[in-house]
């Protein structure tokens, strides 16, 4: 054993504490030889006697007696107030229990208050649901291109992802308000397929771009026409697929 | 007390200190006052022994247990002992009683009144009584100089007589930081000890009585 190994033992040596008896011969050995190292276990065996002194003079004190008389009169008065304490395992499930209250009160909460707080037509929205699940956002476009130039530029419409993520923020409530109104105000027809296409082509995603058209149009697809509005214009969302074709068309009041 | 109720004390003090907290937190006064019997001693030792003074180790003591009649249903078996949990809470007060002590007026010899009188033994010559008495008074000063975190791990492992694995339970540390800080305060301890010279003639003066002939 070396000084260096002798220091980080020397403390335990004094102490008595248990030890290996081969390291406590080990670290003997090294103090008769080395006068420091012997010096400093001198040391440390007085310290440990001084301090066992303490504590043994020390070791008859106790708190005076009135402070046991104190605490039995605080417990009794304390045992009139509260009659049966609360055991540890019946209060932590009383917070557990709490917890989960607060926690269902919350949802139901809010859940009231989407639900009081939706828009008037959203059974109409419901009764869509069988339109395309991933109903792309509708970008008005001002000028009718859908004849002469049926793919459109990006600028004037929202992209849309063929495969896009369910964005819960979407079913909660449109971040767009220019969106937002026209789904709550507007009243469309089903898409109708402008080819021969099955419907669920239809979700394949795209891009809708709205646009005018003549009154007379609705004719072509079988709709009604108000012969007193006919020369009006009718507002329509187009539907392009992914490769710029038109697939489909709905007319919108 | 009569005698049914003396009886009933002595089969209730055969019961662990766990069994007795429970009792006690059910209502049972008889409960209390045992395990107060068995405990305030060492509550009252170590904040006496921390602070240096006896008007804090009384409040202190009187803080720990009214401490374990409102909220000793925290305390939690599998983590340790009830004497463990009692040393714990009793750290806490003193900490926080010195912390305001220390705002309101540093500690200093001048509060050495408030320290008991110890006894010297009465089975020693006169000189090495008095040399003792001088080498307690040493050390006892030098505990209490030292910080805070190591005062404690002094008190507890060297004065208080408890192991290292309790130990750390009360200070919520690892055992190896209590075996440094012992180290590291045994160290700071001796260095405070030794200039005074008088030290090692007192401690060798309580270890080797043949040597005394006064």
């Amino acid at each position: 054993m070396n000084c260096q190994k002798f220091e980080g033992v020397v403390s335990e040596l004094a102490r008595g504490q248990m030890m290996a008896a081969e390291q406590r011969g080990e670290a003997l050995a090294h103090s008769d030889a080395c006068e420091d190292c012997a010096m400093r276990l001198r040391d440390e065996e007085m310290l440990t006697r001084g301090l066992h002194s303490l504590a043994a003079e020390m070791e008859s004190l106790e708190a005076p007696a009135n402070i046991e008389d104190n605490l039995l009169m605080a417990f009794r008065a304390r045992q009139a107030v509260v009659p049966a304490p609360i055991p540890q395992r019946r209060s932590h499930s009383a917070y557990w229990l709490a917890a989960v209250a607060a926690m269902l009160l919350i949802a139901i909460s809010v859940f009231v208050f989407r639900w009081t707080n939706r828009p008037v037509d959203e059974p109409q929205q419901a009764g869509r649901q069988e339109e395309p699940q991933r109903k792309p956002q509708i970008v008005e476009n001002p000028t009718p291109q859908l004849a002469s130039n049926p793919t459109v530029s990006g600028d004037d419409v929202l992209p849309i992802h063929p495969k896009p993520k369910r964005n819960r923020a979407s079913f909660r409530r449109p971040a767009n308000a220019q969106v937002a109104n026209h789904v709550t105000n507007e009243i469309a027809t089903d898409f109708i397929p402008l080819s021969y296409m099955s419907t669920a082509s239809l979700q394949d995603g795209g891009q809708i771009v709205r646009v005018q058209l003549p009154r007379s149009a609705l004719a072509n697809f079988g709709l009604p026409v108000n012969m007193d509005r006919y020369n009006e214009k009718v507002k329509a969302d187009v539907l392009f697929g992914v490769d710029g074709t038109a697939r489909a068309i709905r007319f919108v009041q | 007390m009569t005698g049914g109720q003396a009886g009933l004390m002595n089969l209730k003090n055969d019961l662990s200190d766990t069994e007795l907290l429970r009792s006690m937190l059910a209502g049972d006064d008889e409960a209390l006052t045992l395990l107060y019997r068995r405990r305030q001693a060492g509550v009252y030792r170590f904040a006496l022994q921390m602070s240096g003074s006896k008007s804090i180790a009384e409040d202190v003591t009187q803080e720990v247990f009214l401490f374990l009649m409102r909220d000793g249903h925290v305390f939690d078996p599998a983590r340790g002992s009830v004497s463990a949990f009692l040393f714990g809470v009793a750290r806490n007060f003193v900490l926080r009683r010195l912390r305001v002590e220390q705002l309101l007026a540093p500690l200093n010899d001048e509060s050495d009144d408030d320290i008991p009188v110890l006894q010297a033994g009465t089975d020693l010559c006169p000189l090495e009584d008095l040399t003792r008495a001088e080498t307690i008074e040493s050390v006892r000063k030098a505990v209490l100089s030292l910080p805070a975190k190591y005062r404690e791990v002094v008190v507890l492992c060297e004065l208080q007589d408890v192991s290292y694995g309790e130990t750390a339970e009360i200070l919520g540390c690892a055992i190896g930081t209590v075996r440094s800080r012992l180290h590291r305060a045994r160290a700071l301890l001796l260095a405070k000890l030794r200039p005074v010279g008088e030290f090692e003639e007192a401690s060798s003066a309580t270890v080797k009585s043949a040597r005394c002939f006064a």
